[in-house]
């Protein structure tokens, strides 16, 4: 029989068997969560004006991220060993942890809370306002990443996790925040340590000890894991661990090629709702990504065959860091000011400007290392504000929209120094602009409208010269 | 105390003394955190002088230009200073060396590197975890530090030279140990803002007239009868605590506060080890800067800091913890969510923090917190 969160689901790309058949837990979930057949209308009409669902790709991806949320939710009833770890995160150790055990769910739970609950919903705040509650509060620029992870874990709504891989080479906030949920829950936990000590000027160059020294962190981090899950991880768990994400990543940078057209295909929504699952999930949502992917590229080729595009043509290109994870009218406020975006800083790193690795090692550790390091993004803020260089000659860029993320302390480090960089290097008009990507509460899109409408304005005027 | 008086006239002229000296030695300038080991800059005839300046809101305007609000004040303060050249000891430094510790650092160390890249600098990592792994990351980190020093100064770091400044660096720990020990009674002539301006000056004084100055102090201090007024015994805690960030200090004395003890990371040299002079002395200087010490609030976990907290908290029989950070400084705002539970199941006394940016608006309601806070405990 029909229940009141069949059309949501549907609209999000489930198929009616795969509705039936999760019956059960779809209402566990929901119930957990704390959303009733009222809420469900609210997000009908919300991700419809949102969100491209003329697109079944996107309707797909957002089904994908309702899995991973169904999963999530339920990982303690399913059984599981739960381990949670930062975003940003250096994937491969959780992933391999996923690819030794059908036992172990690996996830960034806040990030799966922020799309879900946000981006589909529309019902983070509460969750926010538990977070602020309980160890970050409002008012000192605090991560609302973690304050949606830490107020889903005090409200029930997402499990205690088993155990816990902190961000220690990025992020002194997450680590911090990891030893709060220490100090509530007992939960064990692995400081992935790694230190950006680059040097202005460095990059891409890095000390081989850097690679020694994080390498060895994961490796540390995957034996400890084996201890507390009592598991083993599996000899050829980097291999199976690769298989999604090199699959995603090769979506990717189809996708990179497809976004050069103009007008730009695909909106910078939905392009982040795609980036973010590949960095969020190591289970089901990246397997359902990557079906949603292959629907998705099909569509977008046949839009650039057609000339069809989100913005008009000829409408100036800029890049932005990324888009808000929780709320799409933030990042929709760019193409209703007129501004097409052809990429983002991690559609780059992934699909345009990788610079190769160096050297070879043997640990699993030490790989990952050596192959984030030359990603740039754990490197230092330098390579990051070089990736946005060069992405400008790949996607014809006619500007940058420079955010930096006010409560996010390794991102605000490049608040004003990127802008002096790009205007130099690019002679490119560079907006930057202080944002919160996992909260709009206070940088609500309307709070920015001003500055992008005007910078808009002045790119468009520029351009029609 | 004579001591003080010697001692200030000393860093009156000490910008003076410095440029004259710089004739013929190097300066060497390094940020706040206790993980340069001076050792090696004075093994190579070159001058340490750390910079430690920070308690004033206008230079953030300064700093403004080149960062965002979102970072610590006193790391604000440093890009504010550097970039204005407002506190000389920048200006005199030939080489500033940065060993980057957490995000409020490293954005100081870029902007060192891009916005000013005629000073010439040097960064080193000072990983987050006390490990193996990470001694050794430390260990390489000031081998490099070691060599640059080599090259810059041009004199070479031998192991009698670097022998010889571990054991006078050793004096000055052993000193500041001493001094502090000599409080546990809390009946003591020492006040704890000497004590924190002691730390201050030993950052910019010559290294062995600041000894004979310890000495010195000890001395007066041993002899002088202790201060009358006993107010509510503290253990004062923090991120960081700067010279002229005096303020929350005088008002917990004015408002009848007694500060017994203090622990910050950034302000107060660690003296609680001293350095080993046998067998490897690189190693015995990363054992030391890096394991040994306790270690700041950024380290995951903070345990060991947290422990040590409650240890002061009993041998210094203290009625009260003033938990002072600054704005920003997440680590320490994360931490001072959970540590009261901790303190007060340990030691049943109670924690209150206190947050700055400099700012002296915040004086008023500060005052009013901290008497608030006083009553509590005295009732
Ligand atoms: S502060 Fe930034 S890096 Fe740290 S957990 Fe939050 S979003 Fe991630």
């Amino acid at each position: 029989m029909k229940q009141y969160y069949d059309d949501l689901f549907s609209l999000c790309g489930f198929e009616d068997e795969e509705i039936n058949n999760e019956r059960f837990r779809i209402k566990a979930t929901l119930e957990k969560l704390e959303l009733g057949p009222e809420d469900m209308e609210r997000a009908d009409s919300w991700v419809r004006q949102y969100h491209d669902v003329s697109l079944m790709g996107v309707r797909k991806l957002l089904g994908a991220w309702l899995k991973e949320l169904i999963d999530l939710v339920l990982a303690k009833e399913d059984g599981k060993k739960i381990v949670y770890y930062g975003f940003p995160a250096i994937l491969g150790p959780g992933l391999m942890l996923s690819a030794s055990s059908d036992k172990v769910f690996v996830s960034a739970p806040d990030m799966v809370l922020d799309h879900t609950m946000g981006q589909i919903f529309n019902k983070l705040t509460p969750i926010l306002e538990a977070g602020e509650a309980n160890g970050l509060p409002p008012g000192h620029a605090m991560c609302s990443l973690w304050q949606a992870k830490i107020g889903g874990v005090v409200k029930g709504m997402i499990p205690v996790p088993d155990f816990a891989l902190a961000s220690s080479y990025y992020c002194d906030m997450g680590s911090k925040a990891d030893d709060l949920v220490t100090a509530f829950y007992g939960t064990p936990m692995a400081y992935i340590d790694g230190i950006m000590d680059s040097h202005w000027g460095d990059f891409p160059d890095f000390l081989p000890e850097r690679v020694e020294y994080l390498g060895g962190q994961i490796n540390q981090a995957l034996k400890k894991a084996e201890d507390v899950l009592g598991i083993k991880i599996a000899p050829d768990a980097w291999e199976k661990s690769q298989e999604n994400s090199k699959q995603f990543r090769g979506y990717l940078v189809r996708l990179v090629e497809l976004m050069k057209a103009d007008p730009v295909p695909l909106s910078v929504v939905e392009l982040e709702l795609l980036e973010a699952l590949s960095g969020s999930s190591a289970g089901r949502g990246i397997r359902e990504g990557i079906k949603a992917m292959e629907i998705l590229v099909k569509e977008l080729e046949e839009r650039v065959k057609a000339g069809i595009g989100v913005t008009e043509k000829g409408a100036p290109r800029v890049m932005v860091r990324l888009g808000h994870t929780s709320d799409p009218r933030v990042t929709r406020l760019l193409e209703d000011c007129g501004l097409a975006v052809p990429l983002t800083f991690i559609l780059g790193s992934f699909g345009g400007v990788r610079v190769e690795p160096k050297g070879t090692y043997n640990t699993p550790g030490e790989i990952i290392a050596n192959y984030e390091m030359t990603g740039g993004y754990y490197h230092g803020t330098e390579a990051q504000i070089q990736f946005y260089e060069k992405a400008a000659g790949i996607m014809r860029l006619d500007g940058f929209v420079a955010q930096y993320l006010y409560n996010c302390r390794p991102v605000a480090t490049i608040s004003h120094a990127q802008k002096k960089y790009l205007e130099e290097k690019t002679g490119l008009p560079v907006l930057s602009l202080e944002i919160d990507n996992f909260d709009s509460r206070t940088h609500s899109a309307d709070s920015l409208r001003t500055k992008v409408e005007t910078f808009a304005e002045m790119l468009k005027a520029k351009k029609h010269k | 105390m004579k001591a003080l008086e010697k001692l200030d006239s000393h860093l009156q002229s000490r910008l003076t003394d410095l440029n004259k000296l710089k004739e013929k030695q190097k300066i060497i300038g390094y940020t706040a955190g206790g993980y340069f080991p001076e050792e090696l800059a004075l093994a190579c005839n070159a001058i340490p002088v750390c910079f430690i300046q920070a308690g004033n809101n206008n230079i953030l305007r300064d700093a403004g230009a080149y960062v965002c609000r979102w970072f610590d004040p006193f790391w604000r303060s440093q890009i504010g200073y550097l970039t204005s050249g407002r506190d000389p000891y920048y200006n005199i430094a030939d080489l500033i060396v940065v060993p980057i510790t957490d995000n409020h650092v490293r954005v100081f160390s870029n902007t060192l590197g891009y916005y000013t890249p005629e000073k010439e600098s040097f960064v080193f990592g000072v990983p987050h975890v006390k490990d193996k792994l990470a001694l050794e990351y430390y260990h390489k980190g000031i081998i490099r530090l070691r060599k640059k020093l080599e090259e810059f100064t041009g004199s070479e770091i031998t192991d009698d030279k670097l022998r010889q400044s571990i054991a006078l660096c050793n004096r000055e720990r052993e000193l500041f140990r001493k001094i502090s020990l000599m409080r546990k009674s809390g009946s003591s002539s020492i006040s704890s803002k000497d004590f924190i301006k002691l730390n201050h000056a030993s950052f910019l004084a010559d290294k062995e007239f600041m000894i004979e100055i310890l000495e010195m102090y000890m001395q007066e201090a041993g002899e002088t009868a202790p201060r009358t007024e006993s107010g509510t015994a503290l253990l004062f805690t923090g991120s960081t605590i700067a010279r002229d960030d005096y303020k929350v200090m005088d008002i917990i004395e004015e408002s009848g506060g007694n500060i017994i003890i203090e622990e910050f990371a950034e302000g107060i040299r660690p003296y609680w080890n001293s350095v080993n002079t046998e067998g490897s002395l690189m190693k015995n200087l990363a054992e030391s800067y890096f394991m040994d010490r306790v270690c700041a609030g950024w380290f995951r976990p903070g345990t060991e800091r947290l422990n040590f907290l409650i240890r002061l908290a009993k041998d210094y029989n203290t009625d009260g913890l003033i938990w002072y950070h600054l704005m920003f400084r997440e680590s320490y705002k994360v931490e001072s969510h959970f540590f009261p539970d901790m303190l007060k199941k340990e030691t049943g006394i109670p924690m209150f923090v206190l947050e700055s940016e400099y700012d002296d608006m915040e004086k008023g309601p500060m005052r009013t917190r901290i008497e608030t806070f006083l009553e509590t405990i005295k009732r």
